[in-house]
């Protein structure tokens, strides 16, 4: 077992301009942790964990695991095992032959071999496919077997590569809880990359955003909902999204129609634009009651979920509609088609961005409860 | 012709009355079925006139002693006077007497033959296809100069390969000849002209083997063969544990393939070496028995067909069970 540490380490493919697939990546995974690597397609963040695993050059940087530079290492000398989004079992071999195939090139005796098999197909629930092929099996058996492979070396660090995109909604959810209780119960270092925000904040004990190639926060799920680094970080995690909105900027705070959100003295002071990129989650809005004040929302949608409903809907702000997203009780939403004013629940929940940079800017609000 | 193709039709139907039910059936049959059945007659006719009546006849052929002198010749106005002489044929031809040309021998060769042949086809093509398999500067253009021999119709580069055998003025002992080796002669009357003719076999064979085993390499998916290096395994493992297993499918199929072309591969041989009794196989010898000698011995040539036919269909079955019970594993 064994840390992990990315050193302003980059790919860089070779065009006009040069792509920098990862661009100047700055990482700690310590001993132990399941650290998540998200963002969108393009963002680099298979490249980084490929980079990790050996398959991808190091343009610029080091990659270290537990203390030693393998920046130059082939995959074979870096002591990982990776799980692979097609799994990559080897059709011609059988269950228990694809989860030893490492350890019999690495010359471990047979008796070992199989005793080792044995064990992490016990683990998966495995043990009656042992001397099937791959192709006999199912989709989730197909994706044990994958991490079974990888168990069975008991490397130093697990990689993964978005293990479950190729399995159905409800057996994504159950093997999700699988994999992290797994993680816990091996206390292996585990690199995780995902598409999915909903996978990175439910495994993570912390998720690294990157975009463009670019970190753009690492941090606890908790902390990256609550205080996210950027607009980016904040539009990509959470769902429903939060609704951000670049609007005007006065003295008395962001207008959005008939509500001026009063903004900290500290934010309006130091912010010499005229405009202000304005979040507030789906749960911090609320539909007002009454002669309350509020933005006018016509319902576009209503998605009923039980104990929730979330309204999607348009307002009109200096002329342009612009799309939000409110939570409220699941048991009277609005009707579809229907005008309601909404408001915030709290002052103090909004997220406020530079307009242009989207850096955050700090509110002197309270720390979260975390 | 459609009408008496109807088999027992398998409709679950509950019978109609008696008297109609045969004629009820038929016709149901054809409302549904004629049009089917229309589109595959043309095959059936042509394969029926092309394949499967000149086969009958040879078998048939290879029961008498029909030959030049006995056939049925309209020219002369004489009527046919064979015999029906059993298995006669059959027995002459499995003695291995010279006199029916020397049968075991010339299988022997022929089965040196096909397998040396096919193994160089394999071998060659399957390093071919590893080269053009990677990434490389002018990757297309390599793989249409190695696909150009596939290309070429093979009794084109027959008679150029000819040329360059050639003792005296071919391009082949001249080179030989500049960096002071011997310059034998490759087409006379002795074993050189059979090691002559494998080459040229080879030249011809290895493109297809080449396509065919680039295609099967494409469709292996480079994720195993990470896995693989992930796993430890060095450049030589992913080689015999992903690559051969991967190609499999292939080269079963391209092997079975390339053994019968190569063990009915006439033009080569006949058109290199002519009749030299030191490149005869079985094939040839069945064409020479049939075209030439003083008697054109119709009847023995038609037994050699049959036996390379038997020949080919054992082994042939021999080989899917094999590949089978292999698969079953």
């Amino acid at each position: 077992m064994a840390g992990v540490s990315y050193v302003k380490a980059s790919r860089v493919y070779p065009g006009n301009p040069p792509v920098r697939a990862v661009d100047q990546l700055d990482l700690e995974i310590s001993d132990g942790e399941f650290l998540v690597l998200v963002g969108p397609s393009g963002s680099g963040k298979s490249t980084a964990l490929r980079m990790l695993a050996g398959l991808e050059d190091v343009d610029e940087g080091a990659i270290h695991i537990g203390g030693t530079d393998v920046t130059h290492t082939p995959p074979k000398g870096r002591d990982i095992a990776m799980v692979f989004q097609s799994y990559a079992l080897y059709p011609h071999m059988t269950v228990g032959e694809n989860m030893g195939f490492a350890l019999k090139l690495r010359r471990v005796p047979k008796e070992t071999i199989k005793a080792k098999v044995a064990e992490a197909a016990k683990m998966l629930d495995l043990t009656p496919y042992l001397d099937r092929k791959p192709k006999a099996l199912s989709g989730g058996q197909r994706q044990r077997v994958a991490m079974g492979r990888a168990i069975v070396r008991e490397p130093a660090v697990f990689l993964m590569d978005e293990p479950l995109s190729n399995l159905d909604a409800k057996l994504r959810v159950e093997t999700r809880a699988n994999i992290a209780a797994l993680q816990a119960r091996l206390g292996t270092t585990t690199i995780y990359v995902t598409h999915d925000q909903v996978e990175a904040q439910t495994m993570g004990h912390r998720v690294a955003v990157l975009k463009d190639g670019l970190l753009q926060q690492c941090d606890t799920p908790r902390n990256l909902y609550e205080q996210p680094a950027n607009a980016f970080v904040a539009g990509f995690i959470g769902s429903p999204a939060m609704n951000l909105k670049t609007v005007a900027l006065t003295s008395e705070g962001a207008v959005l129609d008939g509500l001026t959100v009063p903004l900290p003295r500290s934010v309006v002071a130091g912010h010499d634009a005229k405009t202000i990129t304005f979040g507030v989650r789906p749960e911090s809005l609320r539909l007002a009651g009454g002669d309350e004040a509020g933005m006018k929302l016509t319902v576009d949608l209503v998605e009923e979920l039980g104990a929730d409903a979330y309204v999607y809907g348009s307002v009109d702000i200096g002329g342009t509609s612009e799309r939000f997203i409110v939570r409220t009780d699941g048991r009277t939403p609005p009707s579809i088609g229907s005008t309601v004013t909404v408001t915030l629940r709290d002052d103090n929940e909004v997220h406020l961005f530079h307009p242009e940079t989207g850096a955050r800017l700090e509110t002197t609000k309270a720390a979260p409860t975390a | 012709m459609v009408a008496t193709t109807t088999g027992p039709a398998t409709e679950p139907h509950r019978p109609p009355p008696a008297g109609t039910r045969r004629r009820g059936r038929l016709r149901r049959f054809l409302d549904r079925y004629w049009y089917a059945y229309a589109l595959v007659l043309p095959v059936v006719v042509v394969v029926g006139g092309l394949v499967v009546l000149p086969l009958a006849q040879g078998v048939f052929f290879t029961f008498t002693d029909i030959n030049e002198g006995n056939i049925a010749n309209p020219v002369l106005g004489r009527e046919a006077d064979y015999d029906v002489v059993g298995l006669a044929n059959y027995l002459n031809v499995l003695s291995g007497d010279p006199a029916y040309g020397s049968f075991w021998a010339v299988l022997l060769r022929t089965l040196v033959w096909s397998g040396i042949c096919v193994a160089c086809h394999y071998g060659i093509g399957l390093g071919l296809a590893l080269l053009l398999n990677r990434p490389l500067r002018f990757r297309t253009l390599y793989r249409i100069l190695l696909i150009l021999p596939w290309a070429v119709p093979a009794f084109v580069s027959a008679f150029a390969w000819r040329y360059l055998f050639n003792a005296d003025y071919g391009l082949i002992n001249w080179l030989l000849g500049s960096v002071g080796l011997p310059t034998p002669v490759w087409l006379g009357q002795s074993p050189v002209a059979m090691v002559a003719v494998i080459i040229v076999n080879v030249w011809l064979g290895v493109p297809f083997m080449m396509v065919a085993l680039l295609g099967g390499l494409q469709s292996i998916p480079g994720d195993l063969y990470e896995a693989a290096e992930i796993d430890g395994a060095t450049p030589w493992q992913r080689f015999t544990q992903i690559t051969l297993p991967g190609l499999r499918p292939v080269s079963s199929t391209v092997i079975l393939l390339g053994v019968i072309w190569t063990f009915n591969m006439f033009p080569v041989i006949y058109l290199i070496t002519g009749q030299n009794p030191h490149t005869r196989i079985l094939i040839t010898y069945a064409f020479e028995r049939f075209f030439s000698g003083a008697t054109r011995d119709y009847a023995i040539a038609s037994t050699y067909g049959v036996l390379i036919l038997s020949v080919l269909l054992v082994f042939a079955g021999v080989y899917l069970r094999a590949l089978r019970s292999r698969e079953a594993d």
